[in-house]
């Protein structure tokens, strides 16, 4: 009758080789319709993995051509507008179509009830109405790319977006259309988190990557729409002159900045926030450990995702907001820095005296570990407001937010495609490989990024087309870097790829993690448990007695 | 984790649990909490136009004084009345629906369309009149007898905010009319299954509500 | 069973079933209400005008709220979304607007109250006028059509 009736029937097994043995869900149901129309948060979480890696390739593609088109000054590939458009374009589909939906929607997805020994989240079909409302989305933003390109930046920041004559609107109605999408996802796992945990599990023994998702979902359902309302209001400003923040008819495009920045600043969090729940729980698996200070993770989470929408006037230092306003929000953004400090620490604290089990995720986090502390510091000084009227807009802001955004992100993402690569496809791929893809990308990240603080603090711009001769080296350089980051994608498609068709199975729980996902079978049935709802007494991340100090024996 | 789809059986309704969930009780408990998270998130979207009401107003104190004063105050005060009066009937039908008294649910949302429609209309009527003189957004405005600057922006603001207050006023219609069709056909609402009522009538709470704030920020003060 | 106990009391609350003798008093108090808000409205009172209007907005508000939506008997999660997200309501305004109120003057909209400038000229005669088409130009008659000569 509906989708979810669906649940009702578990385990309609079409294949019964065994009576007693429950079919996982990746062949639970193999029609096309049963992937499409399904209402199981697993299918679901890999179809937005699919497409949220298909619109990374996209946006890869774009930085690539970016980065080329800076080998040299002058023209080197594109003219100039059409370089606008690609690096708008690059941070749009970055931003909108990867990197905030990256984390949550597909591993907070898949492993969200799993770890809260739920069915299913709390509504599945507005779970798979995210899906869809991201794909239209998706469609509106890259039509519009694609029939004109939009020039203004990913920041649309007014009223430059309001009097450009490329198509505005079909690419802000995309960005409203998946705004609804961010919010879908966030009430459905705040419900999920309150009301379908499993008896045993209580607020403090969530495993930590769900209170970080819980935190980002309190985000988006608060941030989101107010972007929301902002690409109407520009795109019905492109289109009728309402002159709501034309400086020219009375409008302060100030105002502008300061609603776009209170979504846009919390919604760093939203991408920054699951990479550090699934780094909690990477840690304490390769360590061997117990989380170290768990409820202060916990907190730390909550805490970032409040502060979080304090800070947003550090991006309008120069835009000419009030010194009053900079001030508080230089000393407010501080407090960022404090709370991701605490989780910094307590990583760093499982890490000490466990029996590190350097496998590809554990490399993942060294590096995130790396671009954490390097990109935090990095915009505490950004947030200094006597610092940032020099580095405001050059390469160095550029450096500094794909360092703790994308580096601390993209390092998550692969650590938990490595990391719960047996428990959603219940394959193993090759830990070699896996090492050597991941050496590589963490170098080609620092080799793109680092001549960029450079060149930002040397002076160079951001968003320019040409630039002098002394500052070719260091593009060079930058550019250099990025051609390795990509060659290091190319390896992880390629191994993952073989690993998905012909790797070997990889058993229950490969990592032998105490985490409560791994309880189920990998892959987990259509409905994550057979028989009754388990139970969890344990807490979560138990790997040691608290009161032992050390770990027994090495693994 | 049986379905209870009890419709026509016995006198108590009870709603169909969906296997995810423990029990009834907990659906009910999602569903409240992720209507109030919708709702939240629909007080943030109107929040973007609030402030820009704010700054705006402090900017441009003369104009927003001059804006207020000529809308039309009756039809204004007329429509916060019809829709104070709808959200009465929409509260009513929570209550009968707790009772099983479907029909009176029904007439209730009936009613509350009705004020709708009425709301909507008066408003249409506004809109012309503002349409007819040139109290319009932006460079529409043409107005003659208010000449002070700022007053497009006013206009601006007061379009967006009403315009998308109406929107979600027809939204709103969509959700009740839904609800009263059931009452009305299928007549299963009672003690235990009167979550979609419920539901519904929250958000045109939060409809009054919005209106609520923009009446007087818009016509009086 | 933290979770059990949570949805149970909601759902005890919620089955408090009240007559509805409430919800007219509820409408009543709002009518009233709004009555006074006109009223007070139409008198244009200068300092407390707004302050007046806002507060009576907010009663009426939290009358809806708490009655007709019933948060009065809802508990915990329910309270806090609601809370928090008025929280941020004003967390939005304040800031900005303490911006506007702070800022460089030279920095605010040209013809605002808190600038110096005059509006920016950008062709009245126009549909694309500065106050839109038919907006005379009347405050900026003291500013030099052409720019002051050097010396």
């Amino acid at each position: 009758m509906t989708p979810s009736s669906s649940i009702d029937t578990a385990g309609a097994a079409p294949h019964d080789e065994h009576h007693d043995h429950h079919p996982s869900y990746l062949v639970d149901g193999t029609t096309i319709k049963s992937w499409l129309l399904t209402v199981d948060h697993k299918r679901i979480g890999l179809m937005f993995l699919f497409f949220i890696l298909l619109f990374f390739l996209v946006g890869g593609i774009f930085a690539l051509l970016i980065r080329v088109e800076l080998l040299t000054p002058g023209a080197t590939i594109m003219d100039a507008m059409t370089y606008n458009r690609t690096f708008t374009l690059h941070g749009l589909v970055m931003i909108f179509l990867f990197m905030i939906p990256a984390i949550p929607a597909v591993f907070g997805n898949f492993m969200l009830p799993l770890m809260l020994g739920a069915k299913d989240v709390a509504f599945p079909r507005l779970n798979l109405a995210s899906l869809y409302i991201y794909l239209t989305g998706a469609v509106f933003m890259l039509w519009g790319m694609l029939n004109g390109g939009l020039d203004t930046g990913w920041t649309f920041y007014t009223p430059y977006s309001t009097h450009t004559t490329t198509t505005v609107a079909p690419v802000m109605f995309g960005a409203f259309i998946i705004g609804f999408s961010s919010i879908a996802t966030g009430i459905n796992f705040i419900v999920t988190c309150h009301t379908m945990r499993a008896p045993g599990i209580t607020w403090f023994k969530m495993p930590l990557f769900v209170w970080a998702i819980y935190a980002t979902s309190c985000i988006q359902v608060l941030a989101t729409p107010v972007i929301g309302l902002l690409t109407v209001l520009v795109a019905v400003e492109n289109l009728f002159s309402f002159g709501m923040f034309d400086p020219a008819r009375g409008g302060d495009p100030v105002l502008f900045q300061h609603l776009f920045w209170f979504y846009s600043h919390p919604a760093v969090y939203i991408m920054v926030l699951p990479a550090f729940g699934v780094m909690s729980e990477v840690v304490s698996t390769y360590s061997r450990k117990n989380i170290f200070g768990y409820r202060a993770v916990a907190y730390s989470s909550l805490g970032i995702a409040f502060v979080g929408f304090f800070a947003w006037g550090h991006h309008m230092f120069v835009s000419g907001q009030s010194t009053f306003d900079a001030g508080v929000f230089g000393v407010l953004t501080m407090l960022v820095g404090v709370f991701t400090a605490i989780k910094v620490f307590n990583w760093v604290g499982t890490v000490y005296k466990g029996a590190v089990d350097f496998k590809t995720p554990f490399a993942y986090f060294c590096g995130f570990l790396f671009f954490t502390v390097f990109g935090g510091m990095t915009g505490i000084a950004l947030g200094t407001v006597s610092l940032d009227v020099a580095w405001h807009d050059t390469y160095f802001v550029v450096a500094h937010f794909h360092f703790i955004m994308v580096g601390a992100t993209i390092m998550a993402f692969l650590a938990a495609l490595h990391y719960w690569f047996p428990k959603m496809f219940g394959k193993t791929y090759h830990e070699g490989w896996g090492l050597v893809s991941a050496a590589l990308i963490i170098l080609g990240f620092n080799a793109t990024f680092i001549p960029q603080f450079l060149l930002g603090n040397n002076g160079m711009p951001r968003r320019y087309y040409d630039y002098p001769e002394r500052f070719q080296a260091l593009n060079v350089a930058s550019t250099a870097g990025a051609s390795l980051l990509a060659f290091g994608f190319i390896i992880i498609a390629m191994y993952l790829t073989y690993a998905l068709l012909y790797g070997k199975a990889a058993g229950k729980n490969p990592w032998r993690s105490k985490g409560y996902e791994w309880m189920s079978e990998a892959p987990p049935p259509t409905h994550n448990f057979v028989g009754p709802q388990p139970t969890f007494p344990e807490e979560p991340h138990f790997y040691v007695d608290p009161k032992k100090a050390e770990v027994p024996d090495a693994v | 984790m049986q379905s209870s789809a009890h419709t026509a059986d016995g006198a108590e309704n009870l709603p169909r649990l969906a296997g995810h969930f423990a029990s009834l009780e907990v659906q009910n408990h999602a569903a409240r909490l992720g209507m109030w998270l919708f709702l939240a998130t629909e007080i943030l979207l109107f929040a973007g136009l609030f402030v820009c009401y704010g700054c705006y107003r402090f900017l441009y104190p003369e104009a927003w004084a001059a804006g207020s004063r000529s809308l039309d105050l009756t039809m204004g005060t007329v429509n916060t009345i019809v829709l104070i009066t709808s959200s009465l009937t929409a509260a009513l039908a929570v209550h009968y629906a707790k009772e099983g008294e479907n029909k009176k649910v029904g007439v209730m949302f009936a009613l509350t369309l009705l004020m709708a429609v009425g709301f909507l209309v008066i408003k249409y009527f506004e809109y012309a009149h503002k349409f007819h003189i040139g109290t319009l957004p932006g460079r529409y405005y043409h107005y003659e007898g208010i000449q002070v600057t700022g007053i497009p922006l006013y206009f601006t603001v007061y379009f967006c905010s009403t315009a998308l207050h109406a929107f979600h006023v027809v939204i709103g219609m969509a959700v009740l009319s839904v609800a009263m069709v059931r009452a009305f056909r299928k007549k299963d609402f009672g003690p235990k299954n009167y979550t979609m009522v419920e539901l519904g009538s929250m958000y045109w709470h939060l409809v009054d509500l919005v209106w609520i704030f923009l009446f007087p920020m818009l016509y009086l003060v | 069973m933290a979770i059990a106990n949570e949805s149970h009391q909601e759902e005890k609350n919620m089955d408090a079933h009240h007559g509805a003798g409430r919800y007219w008093l509820i409408w009543g108090v709002l009518l009233v209400l709004t009555v006074v808000t006109v009223v007070t409205g139409r008198m244009h009172l200068p300092s407390f005008g707004l302050l007046l209007a806002l507060v009576i907005a907010t009663v009426k508000g939290t009358l809806v709220t708490l009655y007709f939506m019933h948060l009065a008997e809802h508990r915990g999660a329910n309270r806090l979304v609601f809370g928090v997200s008025i929280l941020f309501v004003v967390l939005m305004l304040v800031i900005p607007m303490a911006d506007l109120g702070t800022r460089f003057r030279g920095a605010n909209p040209p013809g605002s109250q808190y600038s110096d400038l005059q509006p920016a000229d950008i062709g009245t005669g126009t549909q694309r006028g500065r106050f839109g088409g038919g907006v005379r130009q009347t405050e900026t008659k003291d500013t030099p059509e052409t720019p002051a000569p050097h010396h």
